[in-house]
C-alpha cells in the first residue's frame, strides 16, 4: 500500500533523512523505530506532505504522492495523528472530530445549514470507538494529556483514513492509558481494516503488537522485518536495543 | 495628463536627486520604526505622531531664537529630546505594562497613544498649518549636473549617510546597541543572562521615537507642517520596512531609496499619479519577496 | 449547541429591541435617526470584517478598501452612467468582492503579518488612485450630493431601507458562521496546521471567507453613500480601516454581535462627544487605552465571561 524508496531530506545542511525505505502492506501494522533524532517524525512529515522530499520516492496505492500538499495527502487516504498534541484546543471534542469529518464528507463549503445537520453520527461512532463520548462537549484543552493524545486519533480518524499514521501514541499515557491505546490501535485493525504505521520508543508495546518493524538510525533505514528478526539483528543490537530498554 | 517634463539627463538627474533626499528624511524615520519593530516586534503607529511633532517642535523652538540659522541647528538637536521626552513619558507610564501581553494589545496601544498625540498637538498648535524656513546657509539653490538644486536637499544628502552611519556605529559598537540587537533576535536569552529586558524596551522604544522626531525636525523646512502629517509617514514608513526586510535597517536604506525614488520619477513620468508609484513598488517587491528584500530579524 | 442568539431565552429581548428600532423615527428627531442609521452601516462593515478576523483568523488590515471599492463603484455608477439604480445597487457589493477576490488571491499565500502588509499595501494603491484621479473620482473632495430614487429619498425611508438590508445580512452571516464552512474557518483560525492534515484546502477556504467578508463590506459601502450621499477617499484610508478592527475589539471579536456594539460606541463617541469638544479623538484614545488595560475581550465579551462565568470561548456563543 505505501511504498517508501530512498528518501532524503535535509535541513540548512544536516541530513535528517538519508536513505529511507519502508513498505507497509495492507492491514498490517508496521512500527517505525530508532533513536532520537534517527528522523522519525520527518520521515511521518515527507509521507504526509508537511515537508518536502529531496530525493526518494513515496508511492500510495500506486500513485506517487511525494511533494503533494497535506490536504491532498489526506484526501488520499492517509491520516496522521501528531506527536505533540495538535488539536483544536478551543473547540470541544465533539467539534475536533467534527472538523475532520466535514472536510473527509467534503461538506466544508456548505454555507447555509448548521454544521450539526451534516456528519454528526459518524462524530458519535468514532468518539465512542475511542471511548470519548462522555466528553463530548468538554473543551479539548481541557483534556487530561492522555484523552488529549486519544483525540488526536479520534480527529485523525474523522477522515476515514486506509493509512492511519500514528507519531508516538502512547507518549506520556500512564500504563492504564497505555493499554488501552493498545486494544484501540488492535481494534482498528482487526475491526475496521485499517492499516497502520507508528512509531514509539516503548518496545513492549512495539513488539507486542507489531507485525513488521523498521529501524531507523541518523537517517537511515537499518532494516524492515519481523520482530524477532529485527530482535536478533546485530546492527540492531549495537546501535540500538544493546543495553538499553 | 501630460507627461511631466522632457526627459533630459539634467532632469533625471534633478529628479533622482531629489528623490535621493527624499529618501534619507524617509530613511531616518523608518530606521526607528524599524528599529522598535526588530526589539519591541510591534509596529509604531504612533511613530507618524512623534514625527510630526518634532516638526511642530522645530517649528517653535527655532520661532523662539528668531528663526536663523542658530536657530534651526538648536531645534534640531532639541526638537528630537523633545520627542524623545514624550515617548519616554508615554513609556513609563503606560506602555511598560503591556510588555507581557500579546501584540496585538501594544498595537492597539500604539495606535490609541496616536489619536491621543494628535489631539494633543491640536491643542498645543491649533489646527492651523505652520512652516519655517531653512537657515540662511542652506536656502536657495545650487546647479547640479546642469539643473537647479535645492540646497536644503544637498544638506539632507549629507546627513543622511551620516545617520546611517552613526546607526551603525551604535548597534554594533556600543554596549546597548548590541544588546538592543541581541533582545530583538532572542528576547528571552537576555533576560536569562540577567539584563533587564523591560529597560532595553523602553530604551529602543525611546530611540526610536528620538529617530522619528529628528525625521520630522529634518523635514520641517521642506514641507508645510499640518495635523495630517502623522497618518502621511506613518504608513509609508511601515511600508518601507516591511519590504526592507522587518528590523533591518540596512532594509529600512533600501526601501527609503526605492520610495523616494519611485516617487521623484513619478513625478516625472504622471505628476498626478506620482504617489501612485511607491505603492506600485511596494505591491510588486511583496508580492516577488513577501518576506523583504533584506533579511528580516525576525 | 445553539442557546446562543436565536435560542428562546434570548429571541424575547432581540424582538422587543427590534420593535423598538422599528418605531424609533417617529419618535426620535431626524439627527438621532441619521446617526442610528450610520451605526447599522458601519455595524455592517464591521461584522464583515470580524467574519476573516475574529472568525478566521487573518489579518485583514485594510478591509475599508473593499468597502470604499463598494462605496465608489455605486457612486460613480449612480452619477456617471445613466444605468439604472438596481445595476447600481448590485455592483457595488460585486466590484468588492471582485476587488477582495483580487487582493485575497494575492495574499492568502502570505502567512498573517505579510499577509496583512500586502494587503495594506494594495488597498493603499487603491486609495491613491482615487485620491489623484480628480476627473473621474472628484479626488480629494469626492463626489456629492449623489442622487438617490424617490423611494429613499428622506431619512426615514433610508432608516428602514438600511434596517432591513442590515437583518437580512445578519441573518445570513449567522447562518454561515452555523455552517460547516463556518466551523472548519474557525478551526483554521485556532490550527491551520491540522486542518491541512485533515484535508481542509486552507487557503482555498480563506480566500473564500475573503470574498464574502468582501461581499458584505462592498453592501456596506453601498448603503453609506443611500446615507451620506457622497463619497471621499477617507473611507479608503488605512486609518479608518484601524478604527474599524477597533470596532471589532471593542465589542468583543468572538462573539456574534460584538462588532456591531463596537461600531455604536465608537459612531456614538464620535457624534456626541464630537458635539462637545473638537477634541474627541483623544477621548476615543484614552478609552481605547482604558479598554486594553481592563477589558482585553472587548465589552460584550467581558458581559458574557462574568454573566457565564467562564472563560470566552469558541465563537457562535451568541
Amino acid at each position: 500500500m505505501l511504498r517508501v524508496e530512498s528518501l532524503q531530506k535535509s535541513f540548512d545542511g544536516f541530513m535528517a533523512v538519508n536513505g529511507a525505505d519502508l513498505v507497509v502492506e495492507k492491514g498490517e501494522i508496521v512500527a517505525v523505530i530508532g533513536p532520537n533524532g534517527a528522523g522519525k517524525t520527518t520521515l511521518f512529515k515527507l509521507i504526509t506532505g508537511h515537508l518536502r522530499p529531496e530525493k526518494g520516492g513515496i508511492i500510495f496505492k500506486g500513485d506517487s504522492i511525494a511533494g503533494l500538499p497535506p490536504y491532498q495527502i489526506c484526501r488520499r487516504g492517509i491520516s496522521l495523528s501528531f506527536q505533540v498534541v495538535n488539536v483544536f484546543n478551543r473547540m470541544t471534542v465533539s467539534e475536533n472530530v467534527h472538523v475532520a469529518v466535514l472536510s473527509h464528507i467534503k461538506k466544508t463549503s456548505k454555507l447555509f445549514l448548521p454544521a450539526r445537520n451534516h456528519g454528526m453520527r459518524k462524530v458519535r461512532d468514532i468518539l465512542a470507538n475511542v471511548g470519548l463520548i462522555d466528553e463530548s462537549d468538554r473543551v479539548s484543552g481541557s483534556l487530561s494529556h492522555g484523552d488529549q493524545k486519544i483525540l488526536e486519533i479520534a480527529v485523525a480518524l474523522g477522515n476515514d483514513p486506509e493509512l492511519l499514521i500514528l507519531d508516538e501514541p502512547t507518549a506520556g499515557m500512564s500504563p492504564e492509558e497505555t493499554a488501552v491505546t493498545i486494544g484501540l490501535i488492535n481494534r482498528l485493525t482487526s475491526e475496521m481494516g485499517l492499516t497502520i504505521l507508528f512509531c514509539e520508543h516503548d518496545m513492549e508495546l512495539v513488539f507486542s503488537i507489531a507485525h513488521k518493524i523498521m529501524v531507523m538510525q541518523q537517517g537511515r533505514s537499518i532494516i524492515q522485518a519481523g520482530p524477532d528478526e529485527v530482535k536478533n539483528n546485530r546492527q540492531v543490537q549495537d546501535a540500538y536495543l544493546g543495553g538499553a530498554d | 495628463m501630460d507627461l511631466g517634463q522632457t526627459i533630459t539627463i539634467p532632469a533625471l538627474c534633478s529628479h533622482l536627486l531629489v528623490g535621493l533626499s527624499r529618501a534619507m528624511i524617509l530613511f531616518v524615520v523608518t530606521s526607528g520604526m524599524s528599529f522598535v519593530l526588530g526589539v519591541l516586534r510591534v509596529p509604531n503607529v504612533a511613530h507618524g505622531s512623534l514625527y510630526m511633532i518634532g516638526a511642530f517642535s522645530a517649528f517653535s523652538i527655532s520661532t523662539l531664537l528668531g528663526g536663523g540659522s542658530t536657530g534651526f541647528l538648536v531645534a534640531l538637536v532639541l526638537a528630537p529630546l523633545v520627542v524623545a521626552l514624550v515617548s519616554l513619558i508615554a513609556e513609563r507610564s503606560l506602555f511598560c505594562h503591556l510588555y507581557e501581553r500579546e501584540h496585538l494589545m501594544l498595537l492597539l496601544f500604539t495606535f490609541a497613544l496616536m489619536l491621543i498625540l494628535g489631539d494633543l498637538v491640536k491643542m498645543v498648535w491649533g489646527p492651523d498649518y505652520r512652516s519655517i524656513m531653512a537657515p540662511e546657509l542652506l536656502r536657495g539653490s545650487a546647479t547640479v549636473f546642469g539643473a537647479p538644486f535645492p540646497r536644503y536637499n544637498l544638506f539632507l544628502l549629507i546627513i543622511g549617510p551620516l545617520v546611517a552611519i552613526g546607526l551603525w556605529l551604535f548597534s554594533n559598537k556600543t554596549k546597548i546597541g548590541k544588546i538592543a540587537r541581541a533582545a530583538a533576535v532572542d528576547r528571552e536569552m537576555v533576560g536569562a543572562i540577567g539584563i533587564n529586558v523591560s529597560r532595553v524596551f523602553a530604551f529602543a522604544f525611546v530611540f526610536g521615537c528620538f529617530l522619528a522626531g529628528l525625521g520630522g525636525a529634518l523635514v520641517s523646512p521642506m514641507v508645510s507642517i499640518t495635523i495630517g502629517m502623522d497618518h502621511d509617514i506613518v504608513m509609508d514608513a511601515f511600508l518601507i520596512v516591511t519590504i526592507g526586510g522587518l528590523g533591518n535597517m540596512w532594509g529600512a536604506l533600501v526601501g527609503s531609496l526605492i520610495f523616494g525614488i519611485t516617487q521623484s520619477f513619478g513625478v516625472l513620468l504622471l505628476p498626478q499619479f506620482a504617489i501612485v508609484f511607491p505603492y506600485l513598488a511596494v505591491v510588486v517587491i511583496l508580492i516577488w519577496r513577501p518576506t523583504g528584500m533584506l533579511k528580516s530579524v525576525w | 449547541m445553539s442557546k446562543g442568539f436565536f435560542g428562546l431565552k434570548s429571541f424575547i429581548p432581540v424582538a422587543g429591541f427590534l420593535i423598538i428600532l422599528l418605531i424609533l423615527p417617529g419618535i426620535i428627531p431626524r439627527f438621532y435617526t441619521y446617526i442610528l442609521t450610520l451605526i447599522f452601516v458601519t455595524g455592517l462593515l464591521a461584522m464583515s470584517l470580524n467574519l476573516v478576523v475574529g472568525h478566521g483568523g487573518l489579518f485583514q488590515f485594510h478591509h475599508c478598501a473593499f468597502y470604499g471599492v463598494g462605496a465608489y463603484a455605486f457612486a460613480l455608477i449612480l452619477t456617471k452612467t445613466s444605468l439604472p439604480t438596481w445595476v447600481a445597487f448590485v455592483a457595488g457589493p460585486l466590484m468588492a468582492a471582485t476587488v477582495g477576490l483580487i487582493i485575497g488571491w494575492l495574499c492568502v499565500r502570505l502567512n498573517k503579518l505579510y499577509f496583512g502588509m500586502l494587503q495594506i499595501a494594495l488597498g493603499s494603491l487603491i486609495w491613491a488612485v482615487a485620491f489623484r484621479w480628480y476627473s473621474l473620482t472628484g479626488g480629494d473632495d469626492g463626489i456629492h450630493g449623489i442622487p438617490m430614487p424617490a423611494l429613499l429619498d428622506s431619512i426615514n425611508s433610508a432608516y428602514y431601507f438600511i434596517l432591513i438590508l442590515l437583518l437580512i445580512c445578519l441573518i445570513v452571516l449567522y447562518l454561515i458562521l452555523k455552517s460547516p464552512f463556518g466551523l472548519t474557518l474557525r478551526a483554521i483560525r485556532d490550527n491551520p496546521e491540522r486542518c491541512e492534515t485533515v484535508g481542509v484546502n486552507v487557503k482555498l477556504h480563506k480566500l473564500a471567507a475573503i470574498v464574502i467578508a468582501t461581499f458584505f463590506a462592498g453592501i456596506a459601502g453601498t448603503l453609506f453613500v443611500v446615507v451620506e450621499r457622497s463619497v471621499f477617499p477617507d473611507l479608503l484610508f488605512w486609518v479608518f480601516s484601524l478604527e474599524v478592527f477597533i470596532m471589532c475589539l471593542l465589542g468583543g471579536w468572538f462573539t456574534f454581535p460584538g462588532p456591531i456594539l463596537g461600531a455604536a460606541m465608537m459612531v456614538s463617541l464620535r457624534t456626541f462627544v464630537g458635539a462637545y469638544t473638537e477634541y474627541w479623538t483623544l477621548i476615543v484614545g484614552v478609552i481605547l487605552i482604558l479598554l486594553i488595560f481592563f477589558l482585553p475581550e472587548g465589552v460584550l465579551g467581558y458581559l458574557i465571561r462574568k454573566s457565564k462565568g467562564l472563560r470566552v470561548g469558541s465563537a457562535g456563543e451568541g
